[in-house]
């Protein structure tokens, strides 16, 4: 077996994992889709108290949300990736991973890969039950490139995640995930358009792959118009990816290298 | 007699003995004077050359294992006994390489690990003490699937593999069942079955007797006696006064922070 087919087959091991794991827990995904019809609902009578236009979808606030929501979701799933690493940490079981070929950095991304895979399908059924059941006026031509500019975010964001995956072996703690989740769900676009905000808050929207992966979810998605250009968004976008990951899996080694050291690694 | 060596002999094989540190995941190799391996090291399947290892910080530094010198042939098996706190289980991390010795170095099959992670991993066995390591609501088949796949053994093999094992260590009635409905001995077995699963070259055991009954620590040292017939080597570790399971070919205590060999 080659290495690379090692690795992936090692990746889809553990998503296999983690899914049987996720359905073992029989009402954990009812209660995900009933949470989220009752958000989709209040949203949608809340919807209906916004001045048209003031999204740049006239009239469609509720779309624009809905969206916002469910891209918020793939980035949430990434970005909790510590947290799962702290829980695979306390019950011992990162260790196994650590010591096979895998490796401690393929052993967190294959971690990663199901919770930021199921987040991109829920966002689907998501988006499915909205059309269905509240009219969401989505663009079917969008829908192929909306899950290639979902994947290229999920990217991006899992690079986040490792990052935080990395402060939590080198430093046990990863409290910076839930302070990033918390700003971007305000600054990130998620509810209101970032033109909305001051202009010295607004380079919050400028360093970070979010903002632009929800411009082009929901111009993709609803017709809206980007706040910059298509190509402008796609490249920061694509850039945010390609950096992130390297950079990201990089600082990770160099945590497992430092607990390793300290004899840290498997402790929390 | 399959394992040869102390820290003497060691020591006597190397052209240049230098303390050697183990250099982080992906960093580049230690600079500084190249360890030259004389054919006695290299003959050796595990190498454990000059490892030191010290745990806290300024008044509360204490030194756990202290140039540590030793050498597995092909298909010997080592115990190695002593008191908590010993060193045993740091000496034993610092072969599978969560743990950095502060010096020297570990070569199994001719490879360190900063070389290649994937390579010295696909040679080793470890079973950890304590009884963690387990998810709970997979079951016992889930886990050693997913151990087959870890140990990146081909598509065609690993079914045989997860079958075999199943067997292997009486856990095939057992293999729908959730771990968290597994006895502790059950669950022993399991831990023990994902370590031996790949068929390791190396086999790292921790204090393996946790909750096993006369039948499991039987299949202990079927495990440790297989390793050493296929060519492999065993390292096994456990308390003072407790009685190896399987057939190993000499005997240390950890004491002070250096092998004293029997």
């Amino acid at each position: 077996m080659s290495a690379a087919t090692g690795y992936v087959t090692a990746l889809l091991a553990t998503m296999r994992r983690d899914a049987t794991i996720f359905a073992s827990y029989r009402f954990r995904m009812i209660s995900q889709m009933l949470a989220m019809l009752f958000t989709m609902t209040m949203f949608y009578y809340i919807a209906k108290l916004i001045r048209p236009g003031a999204t740049g979808v006239h009239g469609q606030y509720f779309a624009y949300v809905v969206v916002g929501m469910v891209s918020f979701a793939i980035l949430t799933a990434a970005l909790n990736t510590a947290q799962l690493v702290r829980m695979e940490l306390v019950a011992g079981t990162l260790e196994r991973m650590v010591i096979s070929p895998l490796g401690p950095v393929g052993g967190v991304v294959s971690i990663a890969a199901f919770p930021i895979t199921y987040s991109i399908c829920f966002a689907g059924v998501t988006l499915l039950a909205a059309a269905e059941v509240f009219g969401f006026p989505v663009r079917l031509i969008g829908i192929p490139p909306a899950l290639g500019v979902a994947a290229l975010a999920a990217i991006a964001f899992a690079g986040i995640g490792l990052l935080f995956v990395a402060a939590l072996l080198a430093f046990k703690a990863a409290a910076g995930a839930t302070w990033v989740i918390a700003g971007l769900s305000i600054l990130g676009g998620v509810y209101f358009p970032v033109v909305l905000f001051p202009g010295w808050i607004r380079w919050v929207s400028e360093v970070q792959p979010f903002t632009p992966a929800l411009d082009l979810l929901r111009h993709l998605l609803l017709g809206t118009t980007p706040t910059q250009s298509v190509a402008l968004e796609l490249f920061k976008l694509v850039a945010f990816s390609l950096m992130l990951i390297p950079i990201c899996a990089g600082a990770l080694a160099l945590a497992v290298g430092l607990g390793r050291r300290r004899g840290t690694l498997m402790e929390y | 007699m399959g394992l040869h060596g102390t820290g003497q002999s060691i020591a006597s094989t190397l052209t240049a003995r230098v303390p050697l540190a183990v250099a982080p995941l992906g960093a580049a190799e230690p600079s500084g004077p190249a360890l030259s391996l004389a054919p006695a090291h290299e003959q050796s399947l595990v190498s454990i050359i000059g490892v030191g290892r010290h745990w806290g910080r300024g008044k509360d530094r204490r030194a756990v294992l202290r140039d540590v010198d030793l050498e597995l042939a092909p298909g010997s098996a080592m115990y190695i006994s002593g008191r908590n706190g010993a060193g045993k289980t740091t000496l034993l991390r610092i072969v599978t390489g969560i743990l950095a010795p502060d010096s020297g170095a570990v070569v199994v099959d001719g490879i360190r690990i900063f070389e290649s992670w994937r390579e010295y991993h696909r040679r080793i066995g470890f079973v950890a003490a304590g009884d963690r390591g387990l998810y709970a609501r997979l079951s016992v088949r889930g886990h050693l699937e997913h151990a087959a796949a870890l140990a990146f053994l081909p598509r065609r093999d690993r079914r045989g593999a997860v079958d075999e094992t199943l067997v292997r260590f009486g856990l095939a009635e057992l293999s729908g069942r959730r771990t968290d409905r597994l006895s502790q001995g059950q669950r022993q077995r399991l831990r023990l079955a994902l370590a031996l699963l790949h068929r390791p070259t190396v086999l790292l055991l921790d204090e393996p007797r946790n909750s096993l009954d006369a039948e499991g620590l039987e299949m202990v040292a079927g495990a440790v006696d297989d390793v050493v017939h296929r060519g492999g080597a065993v390292i096994c570790c456990g308390p003072v006064g407790e009685p190896p399971a399987g057939g190993f070919d000499r005997t240390a205590v950890l004491e002070d922070g250096t092998l004293r060999f029997a």
